[in-house]
């Protein structure tokens, strides 16, 4: 493969993980969500594939096949059956802020994204590096989802895209971590989820729908 | 000063032919885009020379003026379409000679944009009837929002090409076809699309065949005007959405835009200028069907989105530049 | 799949003790000749790793003994017993991991491990708190494994890929120092979440209330400690690249910023397993005190803090579960002359609680005092001063709280209970709550080989100060 090849694969697939990212911060519907979210598993996925062409790395196309499973369909299977029950409310109806103020936190938190990489865009200028600041928006954004709806399986979303900005920032600074390591956490990540999801039932179950205001119970 | 006078005739042939061009084509391309939309929808439509038509009838006409209409009521039409007219001539639509001395900036390009905006908002509130200023200020407040999202997306796009001239931007595309696939030019030309949509008053943001008084905005703007000064000011916007549809297209696909002048790159650049006229308007017109127009107090949201997404655009431009 | 009655008993107990034999064989072993590796050096245990494995098990055992019914019936579920022996194992895992990266992931499956354990009792509260402690812990760990990959990048630009700290510590590569920055920043705020320091501890007195008595004992006694383990290593890692100025000004914040929320918190508090918890934060906030001072003596008392700690917060956790069943309510309000009604119970509470007071005889009164001059020589006098205050405000926030259990007026006192005899009856085993807070009244004392045994841990951390 030619490095402008690569350089333009890696930066349409970075590209297509921040407008999955932004998209996600943007629409409201649940079934949007997780469909963005499955895309967004096979750009990472692609990227993973791309970096492993590379670098000649049979692991790396290994460790792309793993995440291709894993957050390209597995992941969106199991949140798609976590709302697949709730037809009447699959949208996320109270977030905190608007839709408009979110967007503008977006591009707020891309700015911040691209200081706080800055440690790490001193370290070379490979176009891998160059993306980086990418994967921390797609984190940051994850936080901004996370702290701002109040829907179970939206929260499980922004934990999920917090995950894979943090993934995009491994893959594209260091080649991924170590492979016994990853699969560690691909395992972490897959039990959270599931954890979360039963949990979302059970919540469902208990408060008659899943948005988190009415637990209120616990505080002091 | 031989070469300067060269360059200054076939920029101004090529300023000419896009104006003669897009005035014929506007009025069609609007045509078109009804026919499309009534034959989806199961109607036989008017037919694409309709527009035409509609316009000969009111120019015939001599115009009715509401009681207390200022002189503005007829400058306001002529200076929109003289700003559409401007447009048409600096948009590298058919050939990237620009004049050495006015050069088709994003800015400047922009500016006239606005230009034509306040004086369509200005006719609107100059017969103080509450429904031409309703749809001015939802026009100003769309104009408002859509204005930095096409400096910011174009200013991405020029970010690698080193000019904020919209020629050089045409020209590097040119030579670059495939550039289109980075990140940055698709970020910028969602974000783009999303602004010439609103600009020029499509759906989602406002319907143009609507006269329901909630949610009609350019409509409400034009209600008081007649005869001739409605024509002008109908002319004026089916120009600026020929221009912007066209300078979208042309950004997306490059091909068959002349870099300099001969009679056979003439005529390849107005066939292919067409050609991606037709589509682009079909596309627009077909998509049109299958939206609904969004609440207006969400109309912010929709422009905040491709706000964020030139933003991101240009962002992403930085991660090209340093990479 | 139906696992036997009497295995699904004493599982946890069995684990736990095996996992306390392990740890002072490992002791031995490492005092004698050196750390020992498992696995390809995936596995190592220093002296550090082994204290740390003995704690795991001794409050293991504390926790799991102590929560064995003398009733049998109702027998903990299938999911119990393996859930409990899986978070053992998990955090054995995290202790014995020559690697940030398997220790991220032991402490990720911690939190695998206890999430149905928090929402155990399948009300309401529980399954807010199983909720609540599941996403801020897995946000949290997030961030630390962030930071790990950010470590992970530095070393791999710098030649030599490798997130094993054996390694890092043999072969010092030159490593960027900002970079190390963000990532130890990075690493050391998640975990600090996962370790419930202030501000991000609004899911820890939730969990720790919600659980079973067992578990919450587990949870607070050593899981936190786990953590916090993972912040020590990091800085043992990142101190000799960026010095210790940025995790000493973050560590020190955020431990007095827990001393802080807790005495506040303290006061008005009206149940009494979140009493527990809060205190819980109040004593991460001084391990974190300990560790932005650093140095041997400062290691030392930490350590010898996190064993009484975990110790005595087990045995109160546990003792806090007996309350309720006998009692069926852990409001305090509820709870007045406690003491006289049923000794039986209130008594190891009452002693456990002592313990955490921080008062002689209990070796956390001395871990403490070590801590304090170890700063004072450091030169951190005014953290101290303020760190001393707060310790002391806490201190009486929760002796005022739980002295209403001990004394009360005798005015509160429904009539017919002053006529009936005290009941020294417990729901549970006495004699590992006797034991346990044993060890921790003489921990203090016992010079020698125990002091040796701490040194030993702490300098394997270097010059982490």
């Amino acid at each position: 493969m030619s490095e402008t090849t690569y350089t333009q694969l890696l930066q349409l697939s970075a590209g297509l993980l921040l407008l999955c990212a932004v998209l996600i911060v943007w629409r409201r519907s649940l079934g949007a969500h997780i469909r963005l979210l499955a895309v967004q598993g096979w750009a990472l996925a692609g990227l993973v594939a791309v970096l492993g062409l590379h670098e000649h790395s049979a692991e790396l196309l290994w460790v792309s096949v793993l995440v291709a499973t894993l957050k390209g369909v597995v992941l969106p299977a199991v949140l798609a059956r976590a709302t697949a029950s709730d037809r009447t409310r699959a949208r996320e109806e109270t977030p905190l802020i608007n839709t408009t103020a979110a967007l503008l936190a977006v591009s707020f938190l891309t700015m911040l994204a691209y200081l706080v990489s800055r440690p790490v865009l001193a370290l070379g200028s490979t176009a891998a590096v160059a993306a980086v600041p990418v994967g921390m928006a797609m984190a940051l954004f994850g936080f901004l989802v996370l702290s701002t709806r109040r829907h179970a399986v939206s929260q499980l979303i922004g934990f999920l895209l917090l995950d894979n900005g943090i993934a995009t920032v491994a893959f594209l600074t260091a080649g991924g971590v170590p492979l016994v390591v990853e699969l560690g956490v691909s395992l972490d990540v897959l039990l959270v989820v599931l954890i979360l999801r039963v949990l979302t039932s059970r919540i469902r179950t208990e408060y008659g729908d899943a948005d988190l205001d009415d637990m209120t119970e616990l505080r002091d | 000063m031989n070469g300067s006078v060269g360059v200054n005739v076939s920029a101004a042939t090529f300023a000419t032919s896009q104006v003669l061009v897009l005035v014929v084509l506007s009025p069609l391309l609007i045509g078109l885009m009804r026919t499309v939309r009534a034959r989806l929808e199961g109607r036989v439509g008017g037919g694409v020379l309709q527009p035409w038509r509609d316009l000969r009838k009111l120019l015939l006409k001599e115009p009715l003026q509401a009681q207390g209409r200022s002189w503005w009521a007829m400058a306001g039409p002529v200076l929109l379409v003289s700003s559409s007219l401007a447009l048409c001539a600096l948009t590298p639509l058919l050939g990237t000679v620009t004049f050495p001395s006015l050069p088709d900036d994003l800015f400047v390009v922009v500016s006239i944009l606005l230009l034509g905006s306040v004086a369509l908002a200005l006719v609107g509130l100059d017969a103080g009837t509450a429904f031409g200023g309703m749809g001015s200020s939802r026009h100003m407040m769309i104009s408002a929002l859509v204005e930095p999202t096409v400096l910011l997306s174009v200013y991405a796009l020029s970010i690698p090409v080193g000019s904020s001239v919209l020629s050089r931007i045409v020209e590097a595309r040119l030579d670059d076809p495939a550039s289109v696939l980075s990140p940055v030019s698709l970020l910028a030309l969602l974000a783009l699309t999303i602004a010439v949509v609103a600009e020029t008053g499509r759906l989602p943001v406002d319907n143009p065949a609507t006269h329901l008084e909630l949610t009609m905005v350019h409509e409400a703007m034009v209600l008081e005007s007649s005869g001739r000064d409605l024509a002008w000011l109908e002319v004026g916007s089916w120009l600026r959405l020929g221009v912007l549809l066209g300078l979208v297209s042309t950004l997306l696909v490059p091909w068959g835009v002349a870099t300099d002048l001969t009679a056979a790159g003439m005529l390849v650049a107005v066939l292919a200028l067409v050609a991606k006229l037709a589509v682009a308007a079909t596309a627009l017109a077909t998509v049109e069907v299958a939206l609904a127009k969004v609440r207006l107090f969400r109309v912010p949201e929709l422009m905040a989105g491709s706000f964020v997404l030139a933003f991101l655009a240009v962002t992403a431009s930085y991660l090209v530049v340093q990479g | 799949m139906a696992i036997p009655v009497t295995v699904r008993r004493y599982a946890g107990v069995v684990a736990a003790a095996a996992i306390l034999c392990a740890g002072v064989a490992l002791d031995v072993v490492v005092r004698q000749s050196g750390p020992v590796t498992a696995l390809g050096g995936q596995l190592r245990a220093d002296a550090l790793s082994a204290f740390m494995l003995t704690v795991v098990g001794a409050v293991g055992l504390t926790a799991t003994w102590s929560g064995l019914r003398v009733r049998p019936n109702p027998a903990p579920t299938n999911a119990y017993a393996v859930l409990v022996v899986l978070f053992l194992g998990a955090m054995s895992l995290g202790v014995l991991a020559d690697n940030l990266g398997v220790l991220w992931v032991a402490v990720e499956a911690t939190t695998i491990a206890t999430a149905f354990l928090v929402g155990h009792h399948g009300t309401r509260r529980a399954l807010e708190a199983a909720w609540k402690y599941v996403v801020l812990g897995s946000v949290g760990v997030a961030i630390a494994f962030l930071g790990i990959v950010l470590l992970y990048a530095a070393t791999r630009s710098a030649g030599s890929p490798t997130l094993s700290w054996a390694t890092l510590d043999a072969t010092h590569p030159a490593l960027d120092p900002s970079l190390v920055r963000l990532a130890a920043a990075l690493t050391i705020l998640g975990f600090a979440t996962k370790a419930g320091l202030a501000p991000m501890h609004s899911w820890l007195p939730d969990a720790h209330s919600q659980a079973p008595a067992p578990v919450s004992g587990l949870m607070s006694g050593v899981l936190l400690s786990v953590a916090f383990y993972a912040i020590l290593r990091v800085q043992a890692v990142a101190a000799p690249v960026i010095g210790t100025g940025l995790m000493r000004g973050m560590l020190a914040t955020a431990g007095l910023l827990s001393l802080a929320v807790a005495t506040l918190l303290l006061i008005a508090q009206r149940d009494l397993k979140r009493l527990l918890a809060y205190s819980s934060v109040e004593h991460m906030g001084v391990l974190a005190l300990a560790a932005a001072i650093g140095g041997p003596l400062a290691i030392s008392a930490a350590l010898l803090h996190v064993l009484g700690h975990g110790l005595a917060k087990s045995s109160a956790f546990v003792a806090s579960g007996w309350i309720l069943e006998t009692e069926g309510t852990t409001r305090i309000e509820d709870l007045r002359l406690l003491l006289r009604r049923r000794p039986g119970v209130a008594v190891p509470f009452l002693v456990g609680v002592t313990a955490l007071l921080g008062l002689p005889p209990f070796s956390l009164f001395f871990s403490e005092v070590a801590i304090v001059v170890a700063g004072v020589q450091r030169g951190m006098g005014w953290v101290m001063a303020a760190t001393v205050l707060l310790v002391l405000g806490a201190f009486a926030a929760l002796a005022r709280r739980v002295a209403v259990i001990a004394f009360g007026s005798s005015a509160d006192e429904p009539e017919q209970m002053s006529d009936s005899a005290p009941d020294w009856s417990t729901p549970g085993p006495r004699f590992p709550l006797g034991v346990a807070l044993g060890t921790t009244a003489v921990a203090g004392f016992v010079a020698g080989p125990f002091a040796a045994v701490l040194t030993d841990a702490a300098r394997v951390l270097g010059g982490a100060g």
